[in-house]
């Protein structure tokens, strides 16, 4: 079930699925509680919270504006340090490049560490083509590819699996029965892996932040697999967004600050790497030659585009994923794409310039503003997801029916005639099915709501009609108010007043 | 030779690649609607909030907020009085693991620790001594790494590692257990006073590999059940030594 497959059913048949699934519905919910809380929890520790998100904005935001030239100082770093850098455009160019090396280098098996973007261009798929075998070594990726199956959180890629399942598919490729308890499965995959990192020909590494200054790579993680595939291994390829730039080391402490707390609550990922180059003359260890792949594949549509060009900020937490109510009804495969959740909602379509590319993937929100509340880069989600469906609106892809109403909608309330014959056709129209005020048939366009819950039926006087009546009422003389209740209430209101004053422009408080 | 062959292809994709930067970037340029920037634009917001840059903790505080959060990160954490006793220290836990060898790096004040005499059962090798010898297999066959921290962070409970020839990164990597000593004057608060280091210290000063530590490997990947060790060593002393 790779991420093209899944795209051949819609969002919605999708969600079906997942909705069906309760085991994935309880694990992705309690799974989200917990990175949601941790992330709430280590905020509040580290204190002035919205001031780190705003310096983490403003220093993401100053490299995307100048992404030229920070990319530009980070290539000549890079290849001053002894890297080969390279500029991939679109994915089959990265895939063509990394598969160039791989041939050369006669590799037979690639140790991966996680990369979204290798996700993202399906490269596990075309190093099989080529005969080269490529190995996940993050547990939760291991497990998911011996699923053959796409990560569905970008933080716990494995969320959807339970226990059995893990051990079943862990049992399959020890060739014994494992048992099922953590350390057990924890071992065999340490002891499979470490044969895997001793063998590998070419280790493959994402990269979190990459340094202009000093064109170093920066990998944050917990385990030590992309340690080991940047240690070991002869050959290391990294693999890196075009935007994943910042100036310098000292505003790596602010994107160190946001990344692991936002994305489950440490104080910092365990292991956090600086890598500047190949192994030095001398060393005893490291890669021997270093490749970096800068791709871009659809990230600069967003570059001078107002709506979208913050999208480029984004740190990859998975913070909005957790805290996203549909997200945590439906898990990641629903989404049928690499990125999932409200991020991976707005980053499918906006990568793409086609709108007939875009699925329907936009429409999976509640426009809530969850996510954005979460981000820890403040990029404004929700108002891209609803420019998206302007956007598809606009391109003349939205689906009929919808078209019809929306033009229907506007026709009738343009006109305070129309509307008061259509609110009377209305209420003679639902008579027969409302009952004790409410409507549960689950009929007609009715459906798509009643089928989950109760419809209130019009009211048997509506407030149109009603009106006359009630401006009377207003008109009169109103009784004059008891002079405590409007001593207190004259007292909030000053109060109220101050509080603005004081608060500035702190939009999001806490 | 074949080497060669690939030496001038490499040479090949690397021309063929500052060609391609030229344009990818000259396409940036155009999408943001200006002319290429060539001179360091000026970027007012670097670096931590300035209110953070004043956080400093006096050398105790840094040393007692060094040891609880190393703890709660579900490493092991103490202070010792001096490098004989982090050597008892060392020594004892190396026995209690039944460790078959340890690996330490080639530092003068590793080698001060005396753990050969310490530890007669036990074969102690020091990293890269005998450029001959293969140096991450005898990492992955000891049962204990020592290292010693150029750089230690009180905030987030991190151990500095700077690779050099005699600082392999397998050593704080590849055996289950690892020992750090952490000379307290090497302690900072923020994770920016370190980081700061390498924009001053600058790309010419950098080792291919700097390494934060906080605590030991792990995972919950599986059923959200932390495990630890479950790639990078399972048992980390952090070791604070005074003077």
């Amino acid at each position: 079930m790779s991420g093209s497959e899944t795209a051949a059913k819609t969002v919605k048949e999708r969600a079906k699925e997942a909705l069906r699934n309760d085991f994935l519905r309880q694990a992705v919910r309690f799974t989200t509680d917990r990175l949601r809380n941790a992330r709430l929890q280590a905020a509040g520790e580290q204190g002035n919270w919205e001031a780190w998100r705003e310096r983490g904005r403003q220093i993401r935001s100053h490299t995307i504006a100048h992404l030229d030239y920070y990319l530009n100082r980070f290539a000549e770093n890079a290849r001053a340090n002894g890297a080969h850098v390279h500029f991939a455009e679109s994915a089959e160019e990265a895939v063509r490049i990394v598969l160039a090396i791989a041939e050369r280098k006669g590799a037979r098996m690639v140790a991966k560490s996680k990369s979204m973007v290798t996700e993202e261009l399906h490269l596990n798929r075309a190093l099989e083509n080529i005969g080269v075998k490529p190995v996940e070594t993050d547990l939760g990726e291991y497990i998911v590819q011996l699923a053959g199956e796409t990560p569905s959180h970008l933080i716990i890629p494995s969320i959807h699996k339970n226990r059995r399942q893990t051990a079943d598919l862990l049992s399959k490729e020890a060739g014994e029965e494992l048992p099922t308890d953590t350390p057990a499965l924890a071992a065999f995959v340490r002891r499979r892996m470490r044969e895997v990192f001793l063998a590998a020909d070419i280790g493959m590494t994402g990269c979190n932040f990459a340094i202009a200054e000093t064109g170093s790579i920066v990998v944050f993680e917990n385990e030590g697999n992309a340690r080991m595939v940047s240690t070991l291994p002869k050959t290391q390829i990294t693999l890196m967004g075009m935007e994943r730039i910042i100036p310098t080391w000292a505003d790596l402490e602010v994107m160190a600050t946001l990344l692991p707390r936002s994305a489950t609550g440490q104080r910092l990922t365990v292991y956090m790497s600086g890598i500047s180059g190949p192994r030095r003359p001398g060393d005893g260890d490291g890669p021997e030659e270093l490749h970096i792949v800068i791709v871009d594949n659809g990230r600069s549509l967003q570059l001078g585009d107002p709506e979208f060009q913050e999208l480029l900020n984004c740190i990859r937490c998975g913070a909005c994923l957790n805290v996203c109510p549909v997200y945590r009804h439906i898990g990641g495969h629903a989404y049928g794409g690499t990125y999932t959740g409200p991020i991976g909602a707005v980053l499918k379509p906006a990568f793409r310039k086609n709108v007939a590319e875009w699925d329907d993937v936009a429409d999976a929100s509640s426009l809530c503003g969850a996510c954005a509340e979460a981000c820890p880069v403040k990029i404004p989600l929700h108002d891209m997801l609803v420019a998206l469906r302007r956007r598809k609106v606009e391109a003349g892809r939205a689906k009929r029916p919808e078209a019809l109403a929306m033009r229907a909608y506007a026709a009738v309330m343009g006109s305070a005639g129309r509307l008061k014959g259509a609110l009377r056709l209305g209420r003679l129209a639902v008579k027969p099915i409302a009952r004790d005020g409410f409507i549960r048939a689950r009929i007609g366009p009715l459906a798509g709501w009643t089928r989950h819950r109760v419809f209130p039926a019009p009211a048997a006087e509506p407030f149109r009609e009603r009106w006359t009546g009630l401006r009377l009422e207003l008109e009169r003389e109103p009784a004059a108010m008891d002079p405590a209740v409007r001593r207190r209430l004259e007292e909030a209101l000053r109060r109220r007043q101050a509080e603005k004053r004081e608060g500035g422009d702190e939009r999001h408080g806490g | 030779m074949a080497d060669e062959a690939y030496r001038e292809w490499l040479a090949g994709l690397d021309a063929e690649s500052r060609r391609r930067q030229q344009a990818f970037l000259d396409a940036l340029a155009a999408k943001l609607g200006r002319p290429r920037v060539t001179e360091p634009p000026p970027h007012p917001f670097r670096g931590a909030p300035d209110f953070w840059k004043e956080y400093e903790l006096s050398p105790e505080e840094r040393i007692e907020r060094f040891i609880a959060n190393f703890r709660a990160s579900g490493g092991h954490a103490f202070r010792v009085s001096g490098l004989a006793e982090a050597a008892r220290f060392i020594a004892d836990k190396a026995l209690e693991l039944g460790v078959p060898a340890v690996i330490r790096q080639d530092e003068p004040v590793l080698a001060g620790l005396g753990l050969e005499s310490l530890l007669p059962g036990v074969e102690v090798r020091v990293w890269n001594e005998d450029p001959a010898e293969d140096w991450i297999a005898r990492a992955a066959g000891a049962g204990m790494g020592v290292v010693l921290a150029d750089f230690a962070v009180a905030h987030t409970a991190s151990i500095v590692t700077l690779s050099a020839r005699g600082k392999g990164r397998s050593v704080s990597l590849l055996p289950p257990a690892l020992a750090a000593v952490i000379p307290a004057g090497r302690l900072f608060t923020r994770l920016g006073e370190v980081l700061s280091r390498f924009d001053e210290t600058g790309r010419e000063g950098l080792p291919a590999g700097v390494h934060f530590i906080s605590g030991p490997s792990r995972s919950a990947d599986i059923e959200n059940d932390l495990t630890i060790g479950v790639h990078g060593p399972g048992i980390v002393y952090a070791l604070i030594v005074d003077a």
